[in-house]
């Protein structure tokens, strides 16, 4: 993983698009792995009987799609700060794949440490099913 | 007559802005452990050093492996069973356990609901939390409640903020939650 300075950083710079197809098999490993065992995420007439079209993958999953693809772009040296507007729009369901795609969308100074406003947002399909939101990230500033 | 279900979440429109369960943490079962989250990167593949090799971690100036911030509400999530307890009562296919660990905590005087999901998340990470903690939540303060029916079914779209908090009491993350609780609309289409 390649360290990222906020200094090499662009407002519009965007990040490597991660793709997370969605089988029944993943979703019982997410819940596994996340404690969220609500049956919506793992069994398909419980899920359709809660007005769902499918078993659907749950929010802490969502979240770390989110957080694998930031910090892919961040590297080791740098710090999520905050998740913002994490907005549900629409069932990630099993049989579809889930795109995260993010931009740099604000750059700015706190003190000694080096802020950037990461707009993030989910794919599926032709919609976007999640947010967009925001991750607000430090990274390490070069040296004077 | 058609609006008595919204009529029925006035008390917990009533309680916003309230503490709901103003009591101490709750906490997770266990202290963070390196094997829970090797197994928390697995479904998403989530190949980063921090996460599972302690040295690339002290590397960068954490004192042991670091746990995903989205990984802290698993770590702070209660136990599904604990000795003493029979959670697993029934063997229909789609039975469901006595208790979760995940449901909301309404007022009382809310009214009962069959389903609920997560809407939107604000979560602001403090420090790293690191392999060793244990981490719990405290607070369960309602901040809206808007009942409101959508093609799922009809209920109220709520949000409530809480805090994961460390062994001694400090905040390491906190959050906004909001959650959709609702009945769902049966096949008769009510």
């Amino acid at each position: 993983m390649t360290q990222l300075s906020w200094d090499a950083v662009s407002v519009g710079d965007t990040l490597q698009p991660q793709s997370f197809p969605i089988s029944v098999y993943r979703l019982v490993v997410a819940a596994g792995a996340n404690r969220d065992f609500n049956a919506i995420h793992h069994n398909t007439a419980f899920a359709q009987a809660t007005g769902a079209p499918e078993m659907y993958a749950n929010t802490l999953f969502l979240q770390g799609m989110w957080e694998r693809t930031v910090r892919r772009y961040i590297g080791l040296g740098g710090t999520i700060r905050r998740l913002a507007s994490f907005r549900m729009n629409s069932f990630n369901c099993v049989g579809e794949t889930v795109v995260v795609k993010g931009e740099v969308v604000r750059k700015w100074r706190e003190g000694p440490d080096g802020l950037l406003e990461i707009r993030v947002w989910s794919e599926n399909g032709d919609r976007v099913s999640v947010g967009p939101g925001a991750m607000v990230v430090s990274l390490p500033v070069d040296p004077q | 007559m058609t609006d008595d279900w919204r009529q029925a979440w006035a008390p917990v429109i009533e309680s916003i802005g309230v503490e709901l369960h103003d009591e101490p943490p709750r906490y997770g079962p266990d202290r963070i452990e390196a094997g829970a989250v090797r197994r928390y990167l697995e479904p998403l593949e989530f190949d980063c050093a921090l996460h599972y090799d302690a040295d690339v971690a002290r590397a960068h100036g954490h004192a042991d492996i670091v746990a995903p911030c989205t990984s802290l509400l698993t770590f702070a999530t209660g136990p599904l069973w604990e000795p003493g307890q029979t959670v697993f009562v029934g063997a229909e296919r789609d039975a469901q356990p006595a208790r979760s660990t995940l449901r909301p905590r309404m007022p009382q005087g809310a009214p009962p609901v069959s389903a609920f999901f997560a809407t939107e998340t604000d979560i602001e990470y403090l420090r790293p939390v690191l392999v060793g903690e244990r981490l719990g939540r405290r607070g369960n303060r309602l901040l809206s409640c808007e009942p409101k029916e959508t093609r799922v079914g009809r209920g109220a779209f709520v949000v409530i903020e809480s805090e994961i908090v460390d062994e001694a009491g400090e905040a390491v993350a906190r959050i906004r939650a909001g959650l959709y609780l609702y009945n769902p609309h049966t096949a008769a289409g009510s």
